[in-house]
């Protein structure tokens, strides 16, 4: 009958040191994920699309990857369109043909 | 060919004139004058294509870039009569090679003390170059800072 109770309390402490253990882990855990730094958002990947990532670029970046004399030629064709607009403006000068849009990809 | 430069005078008069200045062929991608360069000569552009440019940097190089192209009739080179005479742009033959009348300043100032009723019209056709060239540029200018402001206030 002793025997038995021993065994009984000691199970009781037994079960008594896991508890409190667990809570000990586990407030640990909880303290230290609150100091831990807010970590940035990852950005959501989006899947790359093949033909149409360069239509989303601005012209500034494409400019950069285009041969030199093409980029030239098209700084010429932007000043004639600039040109064509503004002769249009000064034929009929309103409000709306100064700032009518061009083609040109500088300004798209 | 009529020149721009010589609307409303005679036939003798414009004759006159043209005969104070050398005709000169500039080959194909040749330079008819350089920005900075002494102006004292005024061209009628008689023949080709003469492309007007201006330095800029590009990818840290320095290329001409263009800024207007002058077609046979028309004129170039006015600086030639406005102080500070220097040529303000770079004028090249363009794609093929082109055929001009450079006429000195002196010898056009000479001519128009002695012919001030064609002077005057001739003075008022460089006026009128002069002033479209300032409306079309003024204008290019006020679009291009609309879309700075609407570039920076997006």
């Amino acid at each position: 009958m002793e025997m038995l109770l021993m065994g009984l309390c000691m199970a009781l402490f037994g079960t008594a040191v896991a508890a409190a253990a667990f809570g000990a882990a586990t407030r640990t855990e909880s303290r230290d994920s609150a100091v831990q730094p807010k970590l940035p958002l990852a950005k959501a990947v989006t899947p790359t699309r093949f033909f149409s990532d360069n239509a989303a670029r601005p012209a500034a970046i494409l400019s950069r990857q285009v041969p030199i004399d093409d980029l030239l030629l098209q700084i010429e064709n932007h000043v004639r369109m600039e040109q064509a607009a503004a002769e249009s403006f000064l034929a009929f000068p309103t409000q709306a043909q100064l700032h009518s849009k061009t083609n040109s990809p500088f300004v798209n | 060919m009529t020149h721009e430069l010589l609307n409303g005078i005679s036939s003798t008069e414009a004759e006159q004139v043209l005969k104070l200045g050398t005709r000169i062929v500039i080959p194909a991608g040749t330079s008819l004058f350089r920005l900075g360069d002494p102006a004292d000569r005024l061209f009628l552009v008689d023949r080709g294509r003469i492309k007007l440019t201006l330095p800029m940097s590009v990818r840290g190089r320095e290329e001409d870039i263009f800024v207007e192209e002058r077609a046979p009739g028309q004129a170039v080179g006015w600086s030639a009569l406005i102080p500070p005479y220097r040529f303000t742009l770079t004028a090249t033959a363009a794609l093929y090679d082109a055929e001009v009348i450079a006429l000195p300043r002196e010898e056009l100032l000479k001519y128009f003390a002695g012919n001030p009723a064609a002077g005057q019209k001739i003075a008022l056709n460089l006026a009128v170059v002069v002033g479209h060239r300032l409306h079309l540029f003024q204008t290019m200018w006020l679009r291009e800072v609309q879309r700075t402001v609407e570039a920076h206030s997006a």
